[in-house]
Parts: C-alpha cells; sequence; structure tokens
C-alpha cells in the first residue's frame, strides 16, 4: 500500500466527515426556520485577533483534556472520570498555590506537580478497584466524578472564602501568577503561559507511545490483549499505570487558565471539558497530532457557537449537536476505510504473490 | 425406499472455486451426493472443507462452479435461501442461548413455523421421539451436556424442515460414548431419508459411519472413495498426498540435560474444578516431546500454565534448573521461551500492525527490538528482514500488516520470530494448522532444526502423523492427566486414538 | 468486529456527554404558560439597546433567567428599547463569557446585562476594555475586581430578607410544624435563601422542624441543581412523607419538581415558589398548593437599570435591592396567605425598620 493512500486515506475520511456534518447541520437548521446563511456566514468569517487568542488557548486546554481520554483509549481503558480529576486536580493546585509555600514559578512548578499527582491517584482509583475488583472503569470513573464534585464542594466551604456569591480558594501570591504571550499588539492577552503544557504533553505522549517499550506495550494491550499477554504484557500493571498517566495528564487541564486569568479555584472555574476531551480523542483517533486537529476544531467551533447566538440567532446546541455529528461521522469514516485498506492490501500482496509464484501450482488451503 | 431417489442426487457440486484475497480456498471441487446417504467429506486442517460447506449452506458464494440440489440447480446467498430448499447446517461451535430452554432456542428465528406455545412444544416432542433424541423441549440449555446440545442443534436444523444436513466435525467435542451415541441417530436419520454431509478428519470414525467418502486436499477433491475399498491409512495418504513426514531419520538428538521439567502440576477454573491433574514430564535439550489428545482435553491450559498465561494451582515448573513456577510470562519468555500459539489471530500477532511491529511482540525487552527503555525500530526492521528471507515469509515488505499475509506465511514469520534471541524451550502448538502444504513442510523442517540445535520442544498437535513424524516421545493427554506414553517410532496412529478418546481406560474409569 | 462494537459504545458514551454537557433548555419550553411566550426581541428597534446575556438554564425557568426577561420585556414596552438576548451553556468558561459580552458591545449594544454571578470577572474584564458601554450584573460581585469602573453596576438582591417573609408565612401555615427547603447548588447564594428561610421560620416557632436538603454539592453542577426537576420532586416528596406540609425551594427550574410532588402529596401540602411570582405560570392543579413565592425583583431592577441608563443616571458599583426598596417580597396570588398577610407584612416592617436584622449565612 503505497504511502500515498496510507497517509490521503484518513485525510480525506476526515474531509468528508466534516462534510457530511456540515450537510446535517444545514438540514438541522433548514428544518428548524433557523438562519442557514448567518449560520455559514458567520463559522466562515476570519475570527477576531482577540477571538484567535481564545482559540489557541483553547486548543491547548481541550488537547489536555483529548490526551489524557487517548491514554485510556490506547489500552481500551474508558476514563470517563476526566472530568472529575481535573476539577480535583484544579481544585489542590489552586489551594495549594494560594499557600505560597514557595516562592514565585518554584510555586507555579510544585502546583502543577500537585494537580498531576492528585489527577493520577483519583484516576489510579478506578484502575486499582478493574485490576483488583474488576469493576468496569466506565462505572467506577462516573461514580468518581459524582464523588469529585461534591468533594469540591466540601472543600470550597472549608477552604475557600466568599466573594460576592462565588467561593473561590484564596488568591495565589502575585509572584506566583502566569501571564501571557501577547500574540497580537491589540489584544491585551495572549496565549496562556502554561498553554506550553500542551505541545509538551504532546510530544512525551508521542514518544511514549512509539518509542518506548512501554508505549509499544501499551497499543499491543490495546490492539489485541490476548496477544499482548501472550508476549508477556502484564496487562493489570499496563491498567494501572495508564490510568495514573491519564489522571496525570487530566490534572494539567485546568492549570494553564487557572494560573494566567483567575488565580484562584473557584465559581469560574471552566468544567464539562473532561467530557469534551473524550470526543476530541475520538475525533483525533488518539494520535498526539490527530488529538491536535481534533481540539483545533472543537475550539473553533465552541468559540463560533456564541457568536452564531448573537449574530446569527442560532441556539448554541446546534453547534454542539454538530460536534457531536463531526465525532460519529469521523469515527465511523475511519472505521470504513480501515476495511478498505485492509482489502486493498490483501489485494495487493495476493496479486503480487501470484505473479511471483507464476507457474508454481502449489495451492494455498483455506484458512478462513 | 431410496431407491428411486438414488437417481437424482441430493448434491451436485461442478467446478466449485473460491479465493480470498491471497489465498484460494477452493477450486474445481466436484461432489455427487446420493440421496439418504452419510457422505463423510474428510481433509486436513486447512484443506477446504469448512469453506465448501460454507457455499453450500449459502454463507459465502462460489467464485465458479455450480450447485445443484435434488436436481435443480440453485444459488444459494443466504443461509434462509439453503434452508428453504431443505439444506440445514450443524456447526462445530453451538450457537444456543445457555439461559433459554430447547424449545425457546428451537423455535427462535422460527416462529413462523409452529409459533412459540404448544403447537411447537409438540412438535419438538415428535422429532425427538421420531430420532430418539430423548430431548425435553423445557430443558434449560444450560442444564444440558455436550451431546445432548448437538442434538438441540439437529433438532433446530429438522425442525426447520431440512432434508440435507451438514455436520461441521461433530465429534471434535464429543466423548466416546457421545460419539457412539451421535452415530446411531445419524443411521435414524439416514434410514429416515435424510442426506447427512458428515465433515471430518478423524478417519476410524468416517470409516464407521460414511457410505461414501470424499477426500478434499489443497482446495479441491481429490478421491471419492466407499469405506470397504480403503483402510485408515491409505485415506490418510489421500488426504495429505505423498508427502507424509516421514519419521525422524536423522537419528535422535537427545541428550541427558533437562530443560524443561514439569512436576505434579495441577490447575483449577474459576470454580475450583481441576483443569490439569498431576501433569509430570520432562523434556531434555534436543527432544521433541508430543502431546496428543482430542481437543478440549486441557492442551491449551497446558501451555497457557507453561508460558504463565495462567497460575497453576498446585505443583512445580522448572526450566534450564530454575524454579520458574512464581515467574511472570515476560520473564519466562526472557529466559529463552519461543511460543507458537495456537491461535496465532489471537495470541500471536497483532493483525493491523506492520511486520516490523510484530517482530517485537514477545520481544519488547530483547535486542535487536529495544534499546534500554526505548524501541529500536531499525534493528528491529533489520532483523524482520533477516526472517522474511530466512523462513521464505511471502510477503511484498516489512511495512506490509499481519493480517494481509496468507496463514502459511504469518505462521512462518511467527516460527522465525520465536526462534530469535536463542530460545532453550520451544512450545508449538498446532504449528501447522491452517497452513498450505508448502509451509506445513518448511515448518516442519524448522522445529526438526530446533532439536536439532539442542532446544527442547514442546509440541502439542490434532494432527497424529505429525506428532508421530516429528517427536520423540508422545504423550497423550486426556481429560486434563496425562494417561499413556508412546514411542513414536513404534505406535500406530490407531493406538494413539484409542489412547486419546481413553477407549482403553473406559471401562475402569466409568464403571 | 469486537472492536467497532467497543469503539461505538466509545463513540455512544462520548455523544451522551457533549449532550449532556451542552444541554441548554430550548427556548420553546414552556412556551403556554407565562409572559415568555412571545420573543420582545425580535424585531424591537429603538433606543437604548439592551443586550442581555442570560444564565445557564436561560429563559424558560420560569423564575431566575423569566424574571429577568420580564424586566426586559418592560422596558421595550414602556422605553421603546430595543433587544437582543444571549444563551449560556453550562461548559462556558470565562473567555467564552467575556467574549459573549464583548460581542454583545461590538454590535451596539449599551448597556449589557449579564444575568448571574458568574459573569461577574468576565464583566470586570470588558468593562474596562469598553468604557462606553454600560454593564450590569444581575447577583453580580464585579464591582470588588474592577473597582474603579464608573461603566459597571453589580445589581444585588436581599434574597435572605424576602426568604424571611416566606419563611414566616411557612411557619404560619404549617399544622405539622414541620417546613422544609430545597437548594440547587451548596453555594454561598443559595445559602442565603436558607438562611433567611430559617430565621424567619423560627421567628414565629423555634420548635418548628426544618428540612434542608440541596439537589447537589458540587457548586459547579448547575444542572443537576437548578435544571432537574426530578431531582426536585424527589427531594420534595421525601420531605412531605416525612411530615412536612410547606416546602421552599431555591432550586430554579428543579423547583418544578417541587410543585408536581404537592399535587401528589394532597390536601394540605404547600409550596413555596422562588423568584417570580410562581403561582401565575404554574398549572392549573398546581396552583391551589402554591402558598406564596419569595419575589426577587430581577424584573424591577432591569427595567430601573434600562430606565436610568436613558436618563443618564446609572449608578455604579453596588445597587442594592432590599426589603426597602420592594427589590424582595412575597406574592399574594391565590389569596393563600391572605388571612396571614398581616403578621408576614408587620415582620417586613421590623426588617425594615433594622428591628430586626436577617441572617445572610445559615
Amino acid at each position: 500500500m503505497s504511502r500515498w493512500m496510507r497517509l490521503g486515506l484518513p485525510v480525506a475520511a476526515v474531509v468528508l466527515a466534516l462534510v457530511f456534518s456540515g450537510v446535517v447541520a444545514t438540514l438541522v437548521l433548514l428544518f428548524t426556520g433557523d438562519d442557514v446563511v448567518g449560520f455559514w456566514r458567520v463559522l466562515f468569517t476570519w475570527p477576531s485577533e482577540r477571538d484567535l487568542v481564545d482559540i489557541i488557548n483553547m486548543t491547548a486546554i481541550l488537547y489536555l483534556s483529548g490526551a489524557a481520554a487517548a491514554i485510556g483509549f490506547r489500552m481500551n481503558l474508558f476514563n470517563i472520570g476526566v472530568e472529575g480529576q481535573y476539577r480535583l486536580a484544579g481544585l489542590f493546585a489552586g489551594a495549594f498555590a494560594a499557600q505560597g509555600l514557595l516562592p514565585g514559578k518554584l510555586n507555579v512548578a510544585a502546583a502543577i506537580l500537585v494537580a498531576m499527582a492528585v489527577g493520577a491517584l483519583w484516576a489510579g482509583i478506578a484502575g486499582v478497584l478493574r485490576v483488583w475488583r474488576g469493576v468496569s472503569e466506565v462505572i467506577s470513573t462516573i461514580m468518581l466524578n459524582a464523588i469529585a464534585g461534591s468533594l469540591i464542594g466540601f472543600l470550597l466551604v472549608k477552604w475557600g472564602e466568599s466573594t460576592g456569591n462565588a467561593r473561590n480558594t484564596k488568591m495565589m501570591p502575585e509572584d506566583s501568577w502566569t501571564g501571557f504571550f501577547r500574540l497580537f499588539p491589540d489584544v491585551s492577552d495572549g496565549a496562556y503561559h502554561l498553554s506550553l503544557l500542551a505541545p509538551l504533553v504532546g510530544i512525551a505522549f508521542f514518544i511514549l507511545v512509539y518509542y518506548t517499550r512501554f508505549g509499544f506495550d501499551l497499543r499491543a494491550a490495546g490492539a489485541s490483549e490476548s496477544a499482548a499477554v501472550s508476549s508477556g504484557v502484564s496487562v493489570k500493571k499496563m491498567i494501572v499505570v495508564s490510568m495514573l498517566l491519564s489522571g496525570a495528564v487530566a490534572g494539567l487541564i485546568g492549570v494553564p487558565m487557572m494560573f494566567s486569568e483567575a488565580h484562584q479555584y473557584g465559581s469560574a472555574f471552566q468544567t464539562g471539558l473532561g467530557f469534551t476531551g473524550i470526543a476530541v480523542a475520538l475525533l483525533g483517533r488518539n494520535h498526539p497530532m490527530g488529538i491536535a486537529f481534533g481540539a483545533l476544531i472543537f475550539a473553533f467551533l465552541g468559540q463560533q457557537a456564541n457568536l452564531l447566538n448573537i449574530l446569527a440567532g442560532v441556539s448554541p446546541d446546534i453547534v454542539n449537536m454538530t460536534q457531536g455529528i463531526i465525532v460519529l461521522s469521523v469515527v465511523i469514516a475511519f472505521e470504513v476505510i480501515r476495511r478498505l485498506a485492509t482489502r486493498i492490501e490483501q489485494r495487493q500482496v495476493a496479486t503480487q504473490l501470484d505473479a511471483e509464484r507464476q507457474g508454481d501450482t502449489a495451492l494455498k488451503g483455506a484458512s478462513a | 425406499m431410496t431407491k428411486d431417489l438414488q437417481a437424482v442426487p441430493a448434491i451436485e457440486l461442478r467446478g466449485i472455486g473460491k479465493r480470498f484475497p491471497g489465498v484460494i480456498a477452493n477450486h474445481d471441487i466436484d461432489i455427487t451426493i446420493t440421496s439418504g446417504t452419510i457422505h463423510a467429506l474428510v481433509g486436513e486442517n486447512g484443506a477446504g472443507k469448512s469453506t465448501l460447506m460454507k457455499i453450500l449452506y449459502g454463507v459465502q458464494k462460489p467464485d465458479s462452479g455450480t450447485i445443484a440440489v435434488n436436481g435443480h440447480q440453485v444459488s444459494l446467498s443466504s443461509p434462509s435461501d439453503a434452508i428453504a430448499i431443505g439444506v440445514g447446517m450443524v456447526f462445530q461451535h453451538f450457537m444456543l442461548a445457555d439461559n433459554f430452554t430447547v424449545l425457546e432456542n428451537v423455535v427462535l428465528g422460527a416462529e413462523k413455523i409452529a409459533g412459540i406455545g404448544d403447537d411447537a412444544r409438540n412438535r419438538i416432542r415428535q422429532i425427538s421421539d421420531d430420532y430418539g433424541f430423548d430431548l425435553d423441549p423445557d430443558d434449560l440449555v444450560e442444564d444440558l451436556g455436550v451431546g445432548e446440545r448437538q442434538r438441540v442443534e439437529i433438532l433446530k436444523v429438522l425442525y426447520r424442515g431440512a432434508k440435507i444436513i451438514i455436520l461441521d466435525e461433530p465429534t471434535a467435542v464429543l466423548v466416546p460414548q457421545e460419539v457412539d451415541a451421535l452415530f446411531d441417530n445419524l443411521r435414524e436419520l439416514k434410514d429416515q431419508g435424510h442426506t447427512l454431509i458428515f465433515i471430518s478428519h478423524k478417519l476410524d470414525e468416517v470409516l464407521s459411519v460414511a457410505d461414501d467418502i470424499t477426500v478434499i486436499r489443497k482446495g479441491t477433491t481429490v478421491a471419492s472413495v466407499k469405506p470397504a475399498e480403503v483402510n485408515a491409512r491409505q485415506l490418510a495418504e489421500l488426504m495429505v498426498g505423498s508427502v507424509l513426514p516421514s519419521p525422524s531419520t536423522e537419528g535422535s538428538t537427545v541428550t541427558d540435560k533437562v530443560l524443561l521439567e514439569v512436576i505434579d502440576l495441577e490447575l483449577d477454573d474459576a470454580t475450583g474444578r481441576p483443569e490439569l491433574v498431576d501433569i509430570d514430564f520432562a523434556i531434555h535439550a534436543g527432544e521433541i516431546l508430543g502431546i496428543a489428545g482430542v481437543e478440549g482435553n486441557g492442551q491449551t491450559e497446558l501451555v497457557e500454565t507453561i508460558i504463565g498465561m495462567r497460575r497453576q494451582a498446585r505443583g512445580t515448573i522448572m526450566l534450564a534448573g530454575e524454579e520458574i513456577s512464581e515467574w511472570s510470562t515476560r520473564r519466562r519468555r526472557e529466559t529463552g521461551v519461543g511460543y507458537i500459539p495456537e491461535d496465532r489471530h489471537r495470541h500471536g500477532l497483532l493483525l493491523d500492525a506492520p511486520l516490523w511491529e510484530n517482530r517485537i511482540l514477545g520481544h519488547q525487552t530483547r535486542p535487536p527490538s529495544v534499546k534500554g527503555p526505548f524501541l529500536n525500530p531499525p534493528g528491529a526492521k533489520a532483523d524482520t528482514g533477516r526472517i522474511v528471507s530466512a523462513y521464505d515469509v511471502r510477503t511484498p515488505g516489512i511495512t506490509t500488516t499481519a493480517r494481509a499475509l496468507s496463514g502459511g506465511n504469518q505462521q512462518k514469520f511467527i516460527v522465525g520470530r520465536e526462534m530469535s534471541s536463542d530460545p532453550i524451550l520451544l512450545i508449538a502448538s498446532h504449528p501447522t494448522r491452517g497452513v498450505d502444504v508448502g509451509a506445513q513442510a518448511a515448518i516442519w523442517g524448522h522445529i526438526k532444526r530446533a532439536r536439532k540445535a539442542g532446544l527442547a520442544v514442546l509440541l502439542i498437535s490434532a494432527d497424529l502423523d505429525e506428532l508421530i513424524g516429528l517427536s520423540d516421545t508422545i504423550k497423550v493427554i486426556l481429560r486434563g492427566k496425562l494417561v499413556a506414553t508412546f514411542d513414536p517410532q513404534s505406535v500406530t496412529p490407531q493406538q494413539l486414538g484409542s489412547a486419546m478418546t481413553g477407549a482403553d481406560a473406559i471401562s475402569e474409569e466409568r464403571s | 468486529m469486537r472492536t467497532f462494537a467497543k469503539m461505538a459504545a466509545v463513540v455512544m458514551v462520548g455523544a451522551l456527554a457533549l449532550t449532556g454537557c451542552g444541554k441548554t433548555s430550548s427556548e420553546k419550553d414552556n412556551n403556554a404558560s407565562g409572559s415568555s411566550s412571545v420573543d420582545v426581541c425580535k424585531g424591537s428597534k429603538g433606543e437604548p439597546k439592551v443586550g442581555v446575556a442570560y444564565d445557564v438554564g436561560g429563559r424558560g425557568d420560569q423564575s431566575f433567567n423569566d424574571s429577568a426577561y420580564r424586566g426586559l420585556e418592560k422596558a421595550v414596552k414602556d422605553l421603546g428599547a430595543s433587544c437582543i438576548e444571549a444563551k449560556a451553556t453550562t461548559s462556558d468558561n470565562d473567555s467564552i463569557r467575556e467574549q459573549r459580552l464583548q460581542t454583545l458591545a461590538d454590535q451596539g449594544f449599551n448597556p449589557v446585562i449579564a444575568v448571574g454571578f458568574l459573569y461577574s470577572p468576565a464583566a470586570a474584564k470588558v468593562a474596562k476594555a469598553n468604557p462606553n458601554t454600560n454593564f450590569a450584573v444581575i447577583d453580580g460581585y464585579s464591582t470588588t475586581i474592577a473597582t474603579d469602573a464608573k461603566n459597571l453596576s453589580d445589581l444585588v438582591f436581599a434574597e435572605n430578607e424576602g426568604s424571611y417573609l416566606v419563611g414566616v408565612a411557612a411557619a404560619l401555615t404549617s399544622k405539622s410544624k414541620h417546613v422544609g427547603f430545597i437548594g440547587g447548588t451548596h453555594g454561598d447564594l443559595i445559602k442565603k435563601f436558607e438562611a433567611g428561610y430559617v430565621a424567619g421560620v423560627k421567628s414565629i416557632d423555634p420548635k418548628i422542624k426544618i428540612d434542608i436538603q440541596y439537589l447537589t454539592e458540587d457548586p459547579s453542577d448547575a444542572a443537576t441543581g437548578f435544571e432537574n426537576p426530578a431531582g426536585g420532586k424527589q427531594a420534595a416528596t421525601a420531605m412531605y412523607q416525612g411530615g412536612a406540609d410547606v416546602v421552599y425551594h431555591a432550586a430554579g427550574k428543579s423547583g418544578l419538581g417541587l410543585f408536581e410532588a404537592a399535587v401528589a402529596a394532597g390536601e394540605g401540602k404547600w409550596a413555596i415558589g422562588v423568584d417570580s411570582d410562581q403561582y401565575l405560570t404554574a398549572a392549573k392543579d398546581q396552583q391551589p398548593h402554591i402558598l406564596t413565592s419569595m419575589l426577587k425583583r430581577i424584573d424591577t431592577a432591569v427595567f430601573e437599570f434600562v430606565t436610568a441608563f436613558k436618563e443618564g443616571k446609572v449608578q455604579s458599583g453596588f445597587v442594592n435591592y432590599d426589603l426597602k426598596v420592594d427589590g424582595v417580597g412575597y406574592s399574594t396570588s391565590g389569596g393563600f396567605v391572605d388571612p396571614i398577610k398581616a403578621q408576614i407584612d408587620a415582620a417586613a416592617d421590623k426588617i425594615k425598620s433594622g428591628e430586626v436584622k436577617v441572617p445572610e449565612k445559615p
């Protein structure tokens, strides 16, 4: 199978899936009697500089969330608990940073480690339950999400303070605030300093999965658990380790925004990112590059949803729905091309070998 | 009554051919099956029997050739087409819902025939009585034994009005008494005018029950014989062609150095029921120990326990003088255990990964595939190239996915991989199952070379000729126990066969 | 095939998660009832152009957001204003909220009113960047962040005082000497309702038993707290079965479940509404059970803010809507509180005069 086909088929699949989603969204808009022209005009308007900054930041955040989910997916572990893991991690990191135990950026670094540790531990509970008692990680992580929410409420009351009607952790010392990379002279904000965590995680993820023994074991266990076990992979260990890794990355999700914007954990802390990350990972086929692409699409659509609401009068629900359709159609498209590619490859092998063996009458038995 | 029907054959297959990508499963198949007979279709594993039957049952469409049923040419595009013209199939693996009753299982999908109530119940009783099936429609399937379940499957087919019944390796899962009972049922069916097609590679069974025998080899029909005209040996030669493996002529290479020693090994399943009992054996450097047995008698469990995928309840496993009973699979493999798994798709390959990544599988911790904690793709690729040429793996390249290769080439690749990194023990489970004849000969050669190189080889096979041809010692496993030991120089397939089925021991054991 | 099935399972989870987190109420909900049936913004022209950004739940919640909408409606009708509305989703963050407010400002809307305290940090930032646009945050604390912004107002309410009055009503009505309170999320805002209510009940009879339940302890889980009628019904049913005969809710849309539970519990079981006069929007069979509603006059606040803007008299900083200025109160629709009106009004007078201080925290 040519290199062209290997690269071209997935791209074609994504493009087709996007076009298909657009068609469905248009039909829905027509059906509901919304402003179709306005929808597409707003959607395809090049974002303002301010919006571009927001899109970049959101892409970084969604990348972290997608990567967290993808690490689990790589070995067929469905960590639905990214949501609870990053929120709890955000609370602990915020509360820790507010103590100001360490000076300046050292405090930030330590808070990041706290966030990763808390995320990892919270996810690790699900991993251990799965290995030790066979509890499905889907169920346990969903339960852990609910527990995390209540725990956050409790801890915010204990540790937090009220600002108006909001309750937040204490403000962190100013020397621990991280700033922005100014991208445009006219926009006061820029990319969060800590959004750099996203490319760092991406590179680490890429190397880990494709260039390490651990990554090979992870992929093997995901592709065929039985083959992995025969090859000597301890699936139990892999489950726990990959849940820990997934949770550690999840812990980072809330960090960039918190340190650059709110400087405290509280009511303004964005929720729901963990669930979006699942969709982003699916969209990106759990591949470090694909996730970046998925994160960008979701960040872009999320940003445009707001504008659509105001400028075209289209409900944000439509955009949410479109995001869902994109995920579904990308997944289906990839399954279709996977089968297509297999068939093409088998045919190529057969033709090539048949040609080689012209005259050779040896025939193969059916193993089908 | 069968006289006049004989004029028109129940089934006539002419020139049937079927290709899969990379594999020719069937070609130029010609079979005539007389009405009201038991017609056996024999051939090795992978000879193309199952594909042929799937074609006849409408699961797959032939690429060429014609099918005539009762004299009428038919085109079958689904099993329901086959059922409509009175052809039914009983698969090797039962398709029954355990928590349903016999009645429910039988009427499932055939509600139109007699509903799901008393009509259906009476009909089932009637069929059961007619053929001596001894089934109660209201029994839960989960309470039934294997033989009874098989009768439910046959009843399902009869209930749907089949006059021609295909049975795919029906005896593979049965104990000897059940086999006898099945044959009685089959004869009863035949006497009542049904036509039975019986697929098997167990020659003694075929000779005892069939009226006609068609031999399939390498995807095509090579002979049609009557049981009275041949003996088992002749039939076997027809099945495998002239290339029956000759017993190792190179003389014994067995040394007195014990490499693998298994002492009092016992394995229990999750419910505590014993799966392996009192397993004791040793394999020396340069020795091939063959394990013979009817499938499902503990072979898989034995291999999985030795490789460390399952943990023994009691007993000891020693490898080269070290106790490895508590070691992880990885540690065992690192110490030098090569493993050719029984099911290469599930246990031996990552089907959608390129060949060079498959080279790493099972060798994740050993050079040339890795450097420290990192993979070493150039090393793995270079070594994959070596395996491809040294083991004659027919592939366009090392980036081809494993799935694209034919079974024989997949298996040659696995053998090559498992012989890398200097193993001291090679476990080969059904190493030539489902591979073409060329690959089969090559794999036998590789196993013989491994023996010569001083490896201990544990060979598990359902192919008695393979076992006799390769092994230095043969042990027979029956219901999780090693029940007999034979010298392959002197044993006959018949002797092995009776030990495998427990024919010698039945009287004492089942008193 | 197996992997495909697994894949499909994940996709379903993903899709559910997406729809779950993006859940907002359709504006077509509850079209039939209440004043929110007609969209006053469609086709409205004139000055001032008012931009409104709603809180989660949006218009149609029959309580919090709808109360803001009524003020907007009045401004369009009485002042000739025009308007536009923007929705929130549960997955908003500060950047998204900023963008929403900024876009409204960019489109020339002035003033811009943000409904819900979550908008506070965003409003503080956007107000600084747009000094010529006036911003107001309902329940907000934005002026504690942007302390020097002259174009920023926080419209805040003395929910505790209003809740005190319905607490008095509950205590006087209860025969079983057992009442209840259902909160949405367990945050500071809703605790204010609880504190006032409890104080009001105890002022009549300190021995009255009060059941208190919040629908979620997770302060960010607005979906479970405020958009969960089933949860509200479950909590209320338990209270009625446990002997309570008057239950007050501060749980947005989840409160609709309370009314259903009151109907199911039968004669003599009362519910108290919140924010809007919920008697007016309730179903016929529910009306006989709605004793009163704690009125939080967001409509007044919105209308007054637009009026002040038109007249050039906007007050920046905190604008307090307490009992004294009728910013909070109780409703009398249905006439069920008529017999005890004198006692409630007496309690109100004591608060207005400063004789009674209503606590803000439980």
